[in-house]
């Protein structure tokens, strides 16, 4: 009653407030939270006639599909460590160029540098699935170089191998410009009296960035990392799809829960199944949330999420 | 606030991640069989009884891809229509690309479609059962008089599922087995014998290989392959790439195929003809279709059934390029063919559509009023072709119109096909008859086809049997890997996890229920 009370009362004190809000939360009831009964699709066994909550109920019968054929924990294998190093080696590419564009100089310099960083960001995955196959197939960039110097040509469809830096590669240059932009504006609102002072200490550069610019940066690094975090188990199917496609002999490697289900599904069309693996995705990527936040909250709680 | 703000921001991060599972399950479709009962009645009466109809719009899919003059063809058609039936219809496409995934959301969505092109090789059988089309039995007679009066009685027996009428079948018996297209020009050129079995053809493709410099089959090879495969070892597959009868004249003996010694036999010579440089090396990711490779001198073979191939023939012939392209169907290898189901190519009505009486008396003009069905099957007369010296024949490309500017008019019209008004292309390739000819006496019926499988109790397995198939069967089937002997292996372990035999005792138990009531030993 107290609570309720409490709320009334706060709502009467920001009217404006919770008014300005409205459309917000209106916007994820509408889309996010009234569409989550759908949920239910992945425990029945959907007909047309019956439709959501018509069909007949099965229990978790549609998540066996996901470990029947034995490689579930591949397949989260995969797609966690392709999102940790996208994640990781992304943020450092994109955390150490942002501090190289603010120490340039060159006003047009940095402009053409950070415009150039940024346009592969707008390439559709199509496109640089294309750009991949030309490159590396039979007669692609690559091989035509190896063979002109001599050298034995290496078939890169046939072997697993490579793609994994190749994947990895191709998401960090896409995404480059996007987290460049981002953490320059971070550097950008650190105060000019913090370098000022510190180059009147007598700090070098590279010690302004180890003590300013690097720890201050840290709040944003935070955020961006937890917010990716719940993602993690949902793949970047066009990239992976785009790139890969049907060659099975490539699967160990690159398989991820989403370009899985997307083959599964092609055959045998199946709402049940489907929901049901994103489910699975959906409650792990909350699980692993509300624990790195907790751990967050627990160490340093200003930098948590909520 | 404090407090609340925290639980805001809770909140927001929740919805963040959630609004991606959401995108999964949400589309409710809401098909209410009350309120569309009382729409139909409705709508019935002022049909049947009043000679002016009220204005209506369909909505009708086919799959494929539209032709470049499609709205000029569809504008044509809906000016007859609104003459005749006062009806107009917005033609959409699928496009071929993904064609699969948008066929299937577009009947789970609940969008409003008045008619679908249907087929067995498109789920037509599973989504039926699923209660995904309208039963039509009560409307045919009523609305599609003609068609109801000229489908053959074993034609509408192939579309019933469980008692329902569920689509409507076109009426053009045909023959579709696959075979090769290949450069005729080069085998005379080589004094190689005409293709009989798998040597001759491995001497052909040799040849190619070693004295044009030319890799046969370019691009995407897979299909190319299995098709000869299947085709030579004279396995019917039922339901999906794993599992079939051995031969048509064994159907009960129904096996893991990639358990037998003839696979064995089969993907060891296909690695000596990978390793020959037959195909590609990248085969597998490419998309390009081997059948442009030939066009630009670059292939020699592709898998296609006779009338692809025809199209494929003319099309060399239409646009001068300098090379005689040949046709050698698979069926020679066992000397018997099977004809198309009836259930193959057809129209249905999906369960959302608001108009399905207006939407079964425009398919009953366009197949069978001459006018409706040139059109929307051959395209405009003068522009995408011309009238030959009688009815039956047709020219193409029409005189004066460049095929580069004007292609053939060729969307996915088989669903309304109605033999009495098909007409022969003038001047196009002769073989289709000659095979014809060839196929009559030798036709077996389809007794593998109609064997009805939803696969409900099976479900997960054969999900995972097809994921094991695209990741260590297809690669084998190619030669693509290093060791065929662990390889074969691998993938026969891989399939016995999967539960490789939980779904062949399913498949076995209904082929033989099938074959029990048809009497077939």
């Amino acid at each position: 009653m107290s609570e309720k009370r409490g709320f009334l009362k706060e709502f009467n004190k920001n009217r404006t407030l919770f008014l300005m809000i409205a459309p917000t939360l209106l916007y994820f009831i509408i889309f996010s939270y009234i569409p989550m009964i759908g949920v239910y699709y992945a425990f029945t066994n959907f007909n047309f006639d019956g439709g959501l909550f018509g069909s007949e109920f099965v229990g978790f019968k549609n998540f066996e599909f996901l470990y029947k054929s034995g490689i579930l924990w591949n397949l989260t294998k995969n797609t966690v460590l392709y999102n940790l190093a996208f994640l990781i080696i992304g943020n450092i590419l994109q955390i150490v160029s942002a501090i190289f564009l603010a120490q340039l100089a060159s006003k047009f310099f940095k402009k053409t540098a950070q415009s150039l960083m940024f346009l592969p960001y707008f390439l559709s995955w199509v496109l640089v699935g294309a750009f991949v196959f030309n490159m590396f197939s039979d007669l692609g960039v690559v091989n035509t170089m190896l063979k002109q110097f001599g050298l034995q040509p290496y078939d890169f469809y046939l072997n697993p191998a490579p793609w994994k830096y190749i994947i990895v590669f191709f998401n960090v240059w896409k995404g480059i410009g996007y987290g460049t932009i981002i953490y320059l504006a971070a550097i950008m609102g650190i105060s000019d009296e913090l370098y000022e002072a510190a180059k009147i200490d007598g700090a070098n550069v590279f010690q302004q960035i180890r003590s300013i610019t690097l720890p201050l940066l840290k709040p944003t690094f935070i955020l961006l990392i937890l917010f990716s975090l719940g993602g993690i188990l949902k793949g970047q199917f066009d990239l992976f799809y785009q790139i890969i496609g049907n060659n099975g002999l490539l699967y160990d490697a690159t398989d991820i829960i989403d370009t899985y289900v997307f083959r599964s599904l092609t055959v045998n069309f199946d709402i049940g199944m489907g929901t049901a693996a994103g489910l699975y995705q959906s409650f792990f990527g909350f699980v692993l949330i509300m624990t790195v936040n907790y751990i967050i909250k627990k160490t340093r709680e200003e930098y948590a999420l909520f | 606030m404090f407090k609340t703000k925290k639980r805001l921001s809770l909140l927001l991060v929740l919805s963040l991640m959630i609004s991606l599972l959401a995108a999964c399950g949400g589309g409710t479709a809401s098909n209410s069989p009350g309120s569309q009962g009382a729409e139909k009645s409705a709508n019935g009466e002022g049909g049947a009884a009043e000679p002016k109809l009220e204005k209506v719009k369909l909505s009708w899919y086919l799959v494929g891809d539209a032709h470049k003059d499609q709205s000029k063809i569809v504008a044509e058609w809906n000016k007859m229509l609104e003459r005749d039936l006062n009806t107009t219809v917005d033609l959409k496409f699928t496009t071929w690309n993904d064609w699969k995934t948008k066929y299937n959301l577009l009947l789970t969505s609940g969008e409003k479609i008045d008619m679908i092109f249907a087929s067995s090789w498109a789920d037509f059988y599973k989504l039926s059962k699923q209660g995904a089309f309208l039963d039509l039995k009560d409307l045919l007679p009523e609305y599609a008089p003609t068609t109801w009066g000229n489908v053959p009685e074993e034609d509408w027996d192939s579309v019933t599922v469980g008692g329902g009428i569920y689509a409507v079948p076109n009426t053009n018996p045909e023959y579709t087995p696959l075979g090769y297209v290949y450069r005729e020009d080069w085998r005379k050129e080589f004094g190689l014998p005409e293709f009989t079995d798998l040597d001759s053809i491995e001497a052909y493709l040799d040849a190619v290989k070693t004295q044009k410099k030319v890799i046969p089959i370019n691009g995407a090879a897979y299909e190319n392959v299995n098709s000869l495969y299947k085709f030579w070892n004279d396995f019917q597959l039922i339901g999906g790439d794993v599992i079939g009868a051995t031969s048509y004249d064994n159907p009960r003996d129904i096996q893991i195929l990639p358990y037998t010694e003839e696979f064995e036999a089969w993907v060891k010579r296909m690695k000596t003809w990978e390793q020959k440089g037959y195909w590609n090396k990248n085969a597998l990711s490419s998309n390009q279709e081997a059948g442009d490779f030939i066009k630009t001198g670059q292939g020699a073979i592709y898998w296609r059934n006779p009338s692809s191939a025809g199209g494929f023939i003319n099309e060399v012939k239409a646009k001068n390029l300098n090379m005689e392209i040949g046709f050698f169907p698979f069926t020679r290898f066992h000397n018997y063919v099977i004809p198309t189901l009836p259930s193959s190519n057809a129209m249905a009505i999906p369960k959302s559509s608001a108009n399905p009486e207006r939407s079964l008396m425009v398919l009953d003009k366009l197949r069978n009023d001459p006018e409706y069905f040139n059109l929307m099957t051959y395209g405009i007369e003068g522009t995408h072709w011309a009238k030959g010296e009688d009815d039956k024949t047709i020219l193409i490309p029409a005189p004066g119109v460049n095929l580069d500017e004007t292609p053939r008019y060729s969307i996915t019209s088989w669903g309304w096909r109605y033999e009495p008004n098909m007409k022969n292309e003038k001047g196009g390739w002769d073989g289709l008859d000659a095979l014809k000819e060839e196929f009559s006496p030798i036709s077996k019926p389809d007794i593998f086809g109609p064997i009805y499988l939803d696969y409900a109790p099976v479900k997960a397995e054969l999900a995972a049997v097809n994921q094991v198939f695209e990741q260590y069967g297809k690669p084998l089937m190619l030669g693509l890997t290093s060791d065929v002997d662990a390889s074969l292996q691998t993938y026969r372990d891989k399939l016995k996890t999967a539960g490789v035999d939980k779904l062949l005792e399913y498949i076995q138990e209904e082929a033989n229920k099938y074959f029990d009531e048809k009497g077939i030993q």
